[in-house]
């Protein structure tokens, strides 16, 4: 186990070292001049040549690279060619909004689907599984900013019930914060939520049929104790699998649920620094994202290999 | 930026729950009351808070509640004191300007003259200033004693007053500047004289500002400006969102909304709808220097098959005018007379020139590319093919920079001086003059407008030149829009300024 442990550790260099490559070119290729942006109305022919100077776009694209890994090397992430703010200090200022933001949604997606998905199961070609189906069907097919509108829609402006976006920190206002949250993390989980609740189902479903579960029953175990008990363990295995994958895709999921909850989280920031042509803010991003992904597929991996006493990584 | 596109879901729920009863300007009566806070949304986030390097607009319009500038300008657009009570050229090339004797910036320290020199000189020699064309014609500026700075210019400015309004003219306190060195462009505390002094900024979460209990100015009964407590000013980006956190009270005040939204906004009595004419324009912008409009007749072509009626009132729902220029009915200098492409008139294209095609930039937004889809449509019934291509909106200005385009639908927010909205676009080899339009009488008419302090003369050679920019096809105008702010009825006093500049000193909130 160790060894294994040591070896994907290992791999996630050599993976993280592509990615800054393919960050690197895609963003640098992709048209668009940052001092333009930069300096918007007060543009100058002048001050676009020697803002050019200031952040070094003025060598050519592989001295910037070895600059840019030379400095990684050092733990530099460079900084901000908008307001010269060390990158891993604005990505720092936001992370905290988007972790309790990630992990809101995936609360909300396990805390929905696990026992949806059980009873949908247990009640197998019943009115509740057909209902929770459709209800998955919408869930995974409505994209989350369009679910996000309708949120705050109905929600902020019909009821008036739920505050429509914006940010309080926990230090100034825990309930603030915590209203805030709700509609948010709703729309960045839902797509998570249908897909572990159809997961969750045909997992269960299939435990259920197991040979070992027919003892228990016949034993003389509740129905309550053999699904906590004997069933809910090992159907969630697969389960496991698929949140580390959606660790990725609420990343990803933040960065329009952000933008549209002006939700202060690293997508927002992403978003902005993609537009306004900020490299070493979008880089540092990417290179970010990617590892905390791989490190969460290895924890998926080792909570898996720790459900599963069949599984081992010898 | 972006909207989600859900119009006629958003439009229906909307339309059931806005309210009936007639929008109304606002109507203050009663007494200002002291005290509260005032949310302000913004539609994209601040870079800095130092107006040396300062390019965005929502960034101007915190700078106007917490700095003070030389000059001020009312509704009209007319200079009024601020930190100077009184300016005069006392030769073409010499202002002088009297100041206030009574400020004191927010961390203490006085306002004087040796102040203003600080700052001046700050704009025109810091490596990081882009004030610096702001403040072109300055050679050097004087401070005689407290109360008088001389400003010694390199040639006649008709523009410098304007541009002293707005960020080159703001003086900040030299003591706040030197402290805070590279952090104040984050945290200006103590740098301002201005009716609010900053608190913090979290950065794309909020910055608050909060009354400057020792502001110069008091109201017309004698009594202590600002009446606010405190602003919070708050980034949200998506249109819709914006609308709903008015709605529900989040926010108390937007610039912005969709155009779609504004007959609702008028409708709902718990809002306020102002505009006014913006000082900028909306144009098709044409490449000179390449084909098909390094072809005079072809760009007329355009021109006369254009129906910007149509435009107005499809695209902007009829907020705003037709534009016949580069100077917007907002202005002094507008000139109305060049309405030779008011109606569109296909056949007459057709004779001018006609069977041709061209490449139209536009942004990604909604709006752009649906005015790009009718101008496509009105050309065609020329017989002229339009391509649209949209793009992301860093990338089409690079390459209209570079002059690498036919044609770009874009357009220019506006300043208070005519000469914001023509020298730079239209001059040979100016900053945005992305079309590589040359025209020597041209060049001529905007340097002799732009050295005159004589505003009559000013206007007949802004006349002057429009008549040749709009006959000759520079750009195909289309639309001014409108500056436009949208308020919860509780907030009370606010006049809408053409530079779309919301000043807070003397609104309160009932």
């Amino acid at each position: 186990m160790f060894e294994y442990l040591v070896r994907r550790l290992a791999l996630m260099v050599p993976t993280a070292f592509l990615v800054t490559v393919g960050v690197f070119l895609l963003i640098h290729l992709t048209p668009g001049d940052p001092a333009v942006i930069i300096l918007a109305e007060s543009y100058t022919p002048e001050a676009a040549a020697q803002l050019h100077k200031d952040l070094g776009l003025d060598k050519p694209l592989p001295e910037q690279y070895a600059l840019y890994m030379g400095r990684l090397a050092h733990g530099d992430l460079g900084r901000s060619v908008r307001n010269k703010l060390p990158v891993t200090q604005a990505i720092g200022e936001r992370l905290p909004a988007t972790l309790e933001l990630g992990l809101a949604a995936l609360c909300w997606s396990l805390l929905l689907a696990i026992p949806l998905g059980t009873i949908a199961a247990l009640r197998r070609g019943r009115a509740l599984d057909v209902i929770a189906s459709g209800a998955t069907v919408a869930g995974i097919s409505m994209p989350n900013f369009v679910l996000g509108i309708l949120l705050i829609l109905f929600f902020g402006l019909l009821l008036r019930a739920l505050p429509v976006g914006g940010f309080a920190a926990l230090s100034d206002s825990v309930p603030d914060n915590l209203t805030r949250l709700i509609l948010p993390a709703i729309a960045l989980g839902t797509f998570g939520a249908a897909a572990n609740m159809r997961f969750t189902r045909s997992s269960m479903i299939e435990v259920l049929s197991q040979d070992y579960i027919r003892t228990a029953r016949a034993k003389g175990a509740s129905r309550l104790r053999v699904v906590n008990h004997h069933a809910l363990k090992n159907a969630l295995i697969p389960v496991v699998t698929i949140v580390g994958l959606q660790i990725g895709a609420i990343l990803e999921g933040a960065l329009v649920t952000e933008t549209v909850f002006s939700w202060p989280g690293v997508g927002k920031l992403a978003v902005d620094s993609i537009f306004g042509k900020d490299f070493p803010v979008v880089q540092g991003i990417v290179l970010m994202s990617a590892l905390s992904f791989m490190l969460a597929n290895l924890l998926v991996d080792i909570v898996y290999a720790w459900l599963d006493p069949r599984i081992s990584y010898a | 930026m972006r909207r989600a596109g859900i119009l006629l879901l958003f439009a229906l729920v909307l339309s059931a729950c806005g309210g009936g009863g007639g929008g109304t300007s606002a109507t203050p009566s009663g007494a200002p009351k002291t005290g509260g806070t005032l949310k302000v949304a913004q539609e994209t986030e601040i870079v800095t808070l130092d107006p040396n390097a300062s390019g965005l607009l929502v960034e101007r319009e915190i700078y106007y509640n917490m700095y003070d500038s030389l000059l001020g300008i009312d509704a009209k657009l007319n200079f009024v004191p601020q930190l100077a009570k009184s300016w005069q050229f006392t030769d073409d090339k010499t202002l002088v300007f009297n100041l206030r004797s009574d400020v004191k910036f927010h961390d203490g320290t006085p306002f004087n003259g040796e102040a203003v020199k600080f700052n001046i000189d700050r704009y025109l020699t810091d490596p990081k200033s882009v004030r610096k064309s702001d403040l072109s014609s300055v050679d050097s500026v004087e401070a005689k004693d407290a109360t008088t700075v001389v400003f010694h210019l390199k040639r006649p400015d008709g523009t410098l007053l304007a541009q002293l309004v707005d960020r080159a003219g703001m003086i900040l306190s030299p003591t706040a500047i030197k402290q805070a060195g590279a952090n104040l462009s984050v945290n200006p505390i103590g740098a301002g004289s201005g009716p609010f002094e900053f608190v913090e900024w979290k950065r794309d979460d909020h910055v608050t500002l909060k009354r400057n209990p020792n502001y110069w100015r008091k109201d017309k009964d004698g009594r202590q400006l600002p009446y606010l407590d405190q602003i919070i000013y708050r980034p949200i980006i998506d249109l819709n969102a914006l609308l709903a956190a008015l709605k529900t009270g989040d926010v108390d005040l937007v610039r912005t909304v969709a155009g779609k939204d504004v007959d609702g906004v008028k409708a709902d009595s718990t809002l306020v709808y102002r505009d006014v004419p913006t000082l900028g324009f909306g144009a098709i912008w044409l490449n000179h220097s390449v084909p098909p409009f390094n072809d005079p007749a072809k760009a007329k072509a355009v021109a006369l098959a254009i129906d910007r009626a149509q435009i107005l009132k499809t695209v902007l729902f009829n907020v705003g005018v037709v534009s016949y220029g580069p100077i917007s009915p907002a202005s002094w200098a507008f000139d109305a007379s060049q309405k030779i492409y008011d109606k569109p008139d296909p056949d007459k294209a057709k004779a001018t020139a006609t069977g041709f095609s061209f490449t139209l930039k536009t942004a990604n937004s909604q709006d752009s590319i649906q005015t790009a889809t009718l101008i496509q449509a009105q050309l065609l019934k020329a017989g002229i093919t339009v391509n649209v291509l949209p793009e992301e909106f860093g990338r089409q200005t690079t390459e209209t920079r570079a002059h690498q385009f036919e044609a770009a639908l874009q357009g220019w927010s506006g300043r208070v001086d005519p000469d914001g909205n023509t020298f730079s676009f239209y001059h040979t080899g100016g900053s945005f003059n992305d079309g590589v339009y040359s025209n020597p009488q041209v060049d001529q008419l905007l340097e002799q407008a732009r050295a005159s302090t004589d505003r009559a003369k000013r206007k007949q050679l802004y006349a002057d030149l429009q008549k040749i920019l709009v006959g000759e096809v520079a750009e195909v105008y289309l639309t001014h829009g409108t500056v436009a702010q949208i308020s919860t009825n509780k907030v009370r006093n606010f006049t809408l300024i053409p530079d779309g500049m919301n000043r807070f000193a003397e609104v309160w909130k009932s």
